[in-house]
């Protein structure tokens, strides 16, 4: 049948086969010029400003059912990427997952630091305006404590938050956070913790000359840290993987969604940078009990209210050993882990991950409201 | 390592092998030799314009390059054998199976890099010789890193198509050909991906990454200081004044925000039953 010859095409499948994809290229040209705008908006959950300070902003999300937990819960993004990636689309987002199950649910955005942000450090971003989001909250609401819901870099901001001001935060939720730095190496697996890996690759002053020459951590010099994580995917995906989904109006409108998401790359304060990769990703600090916060030593062992860690099982980017490596070092008995499946962004915005995520958070705060 | 792909390209196409192992040796010898003559920093110093080691990683990288180029066409024209030529597929397995993919798909921070240093134009510079020839040196350095590293990715190509042949072979003697274009992209994409996967963990791969991390930084801050310059004799602010500015503005707004925080706790002790809820819009 194959002559000893590897590759045996039989020309009139490979006939077809071209057919087939003229056809959908086809079809994909036609509902390309067909697309605007509103068909690709993420972020759409009304909601809104209620404080700002310099480029941050607090919103207050429209409640869509009946309050069934008191505390009101704050949302808190990192610096890389943006919190938009929690409501992408209708029928894939946290937001109004959370929504739907009565969560009074706030979100700070950071909005987009520029040059003249280069001089902000995760001492004012922590200690200066997420402290301000919640203290706005609490006085809003007239509540001693709200709940935190920290995601990625986020996560690590409510962490340190909530190790300095335990007495503010009723309970704490983080999601794909990571807490050891160096916890790539536990499981060691193909593929995942390069950006750890990769950062170690540098010196210090690597980094300091990083910053100094481009003023923050250029959104797009991430962008392409990320891509390298997964580099066949980046290579296929805007041919195979597109030509897979543009003939689908659903998908290639979720596909176009996505990516519009990952365009959106705001630039990460240089000084802020210097801490998240010198102190955290280089010197493990923050599990070293030797992270400080305006002169404060971030104490892990101080966030003694209810914590529920999130990690996702093939999440490349925060293997789950860096993250689960917390239930260890904090000072409440109150600990649980929630182990989704899928990687980082597709807890998110996977089919089944982002149903889990929302009614387990939902059903762990409800048992401790 | 290398023999063992260069054998397997050798017995799936017939020829090439012997090209690999020159290239190769090419490369690895050049590179030796680059490397004895490199300043400390790793860029040229100003005033001693050495095009030695970029013209050295230019030949090392074009041996490599055309012995790759002639198995990714050979491999291209042979999923097209016969009469299912197709303009469309032809395209897009040319792309797939194109070398120059591993450069602008997994260097993205080299392009991003490059992108971003290269940002301001400077041709009218040609008077400052001086800084002239230390930014034209720092370019040079980022041109020959950024070679090197391609070098890598392209060993690491020719690594991944060796794999290829070699599982396609072993499939032809246990009679299982492939049957479907498609079969054999998804056999590539596998052995592509864990090739550079792998390739991205090593020690060679992270050093040229850092070292292009470094040029472009240094390449950058040399068109900042001729920016200065200029800057400076026509009387516009500089990017270290503005940084300086920008520093104050900072500073400004924490002791803001300290203050804020002093008055409201002394609001607080003052009424203590300020826990009603009221409206608060900050500085909306």
């Amino acid at each position: 049948m194959t002559n000893g010859a590897p590759i045996h095409i039989k020309p009139e499948q490979a006939i077809s086969e071209a057919a087939a994809l003229g056809e959908k290229i086809a079809r994909g040209v036609a509902l390309f010029s067909k697309l605007h705008d509103d068909d690709v908006a993420i972020a759409t959950t009304p909601k809104d400003e209620v404080w700002r300070q310099d480029k941050v902003s607090l919103y207050h999300y429209r409640p869509l059912a009946d309050k069934k937990v008191a505390t009101p819960v704050l949302i808190v993004y990192g610096l890389i990427g943006r919190y938009t990636m929690a409501d992408l689309q209708e029928d894939r987002s946290l937001v109004r997952n959370l929504l739907n199950l009565g969560i009074d649910l706030y979100v700070v955005d950071w909005g987009n630091p520029s040059r003249a942000d280069r001089w902000l450090t995760l001492d004012d971003y922590i200690d200066g305006y997420l402290a301000d989001c919640v203290e706005a909250i609490r006085e809003r609401h007239g509540i001693d404590k709200v709940s935190l819901l920290g995601i990625c870099e986020g996560g690590v901001f409510t962490t340190c938050y909530a190790a300095l001001h335990p007495q503010t935060v009723k309970s704490m939720v983080l999601t794909i956070t990571p807490i050891d730095f160096h916890g790539d190496t536990v499981e060691n697996r193909l593929g995942h913790g390069f950006i750890n890996l990769w950062t170690r690759s540098l010196t210090p002053e690597d980094v300091d000359r990083l910053i100094e020459a481009y003023g923050n951590l250029p959104g797009e010099f991430m962008g392409s840290v990320f891509s390298q994580m997964t580099p066949m995917r980046t290579l296929l995906k805007y041919n195979l993987d597109l030509l897979e989904v543009v003939d689908d109006d659903k998908k290639f409108l979720n596909f176009l969604r996505m990516e519009k998401w990952i365009a959106d790359r705001p630039h990460h304060p240089g000084e802020a940078a210097k801490q998240w990769l010198k102190d955290l990703y280089q010197d493990n600090k923050l599990i070293n009990g030797t992270f400080t916060i305006n002169g404060q030593t971030v104490n892990l062992c101080n966030i003694t209210m209810p914590v529920l860690n999130v990690f996702a099982k093939d999440d490349h980017i925060i293997p789950p050993a860096t993250s689960q490596a917390l239930g260890a070092h904090v000072g409440t008995k109150d600990y649980s882990e929630l182990a989704l499946p899928g990687g980082h962004v597709g807890v998110f915005v996977g089919g089944k991950s982002q149903a889990l995520l929302g009614s387990g958070i939902v059903k762990w705060l409800e048992e401790r409201s | 390592m290398p023999f063992e792909y260069m054998k397997a390209m050798a017995e799936l196409w017939g020829r090439g092998g012997q090209d690999f192992a020159a290239a190769q040796q090419n490369f690895f010898a050049n590179m030796a030799k680059a490397v004895g003559q490199e300043s400390p920093s790793g860029v040229p110093r100003a005033g001693v314009f050495d095009p030695q080691s970029l013209t050295q990683a230019n030949q090392a990288f074009a041996k490599l390059w055309s012995s790759a180029i002639e198995i990714s066409q050979t491999i291209s024209r042979n999923m097209q054998a016969g009469e299912s030529q197709n303009p469309v597929v032809a395209q897009l397995l040319g792309k797939i199976f194109d070398p120059r993919a591993w450069f602008s798909g997994t260097d993205g921070m080299d392009q991003a890099l490059q992108q971003m240093a290269e940002g301001p134009r400077l041709a009218d510079v040609w008077d400052t010789e001086r800084k002239m020839l230390t930014l034209f040196n720092a370019w040079t350095a980022l041109r020959r890193r950024s070679l090197e590293h391609n070098t890598v990715m392209l060993e690491a190509w020719l690594q991944a198509a060796g794999k290829f042949a070699k599982d396609l072979n072993e499939k032809a003697d246990r009679k299982e050909a492939l049957g479907s274009w498609r079969e054999v992209l998804a056999l590539w994409v596998d052995t592509a991906n864990s090739t550079l996967l792998e390739t991205q963990r090593s020690e060679t791969y992270l050093k040229s990454q850092r070292e292009i991390l470094k040029a472009s930084t240094d390449l950058r801050l040399a068109q900042q200081e001729m920016a200065a310059f200029y800057s400076e004799m026509f009387g516009y602010p500089t990017r270290e004044e503005l940084d300086d500015v920008h520093r104050a503005m900072t500073e400004l707004r924490r002791e803001v925000r300290k203050l804020q925080r002093a008055s409201r706790d002394v609001q607080k002790k003052e009424m203590p039953s300020a826990k009603a809820p009221r409206a608060r819009k900050g500085r909306v």
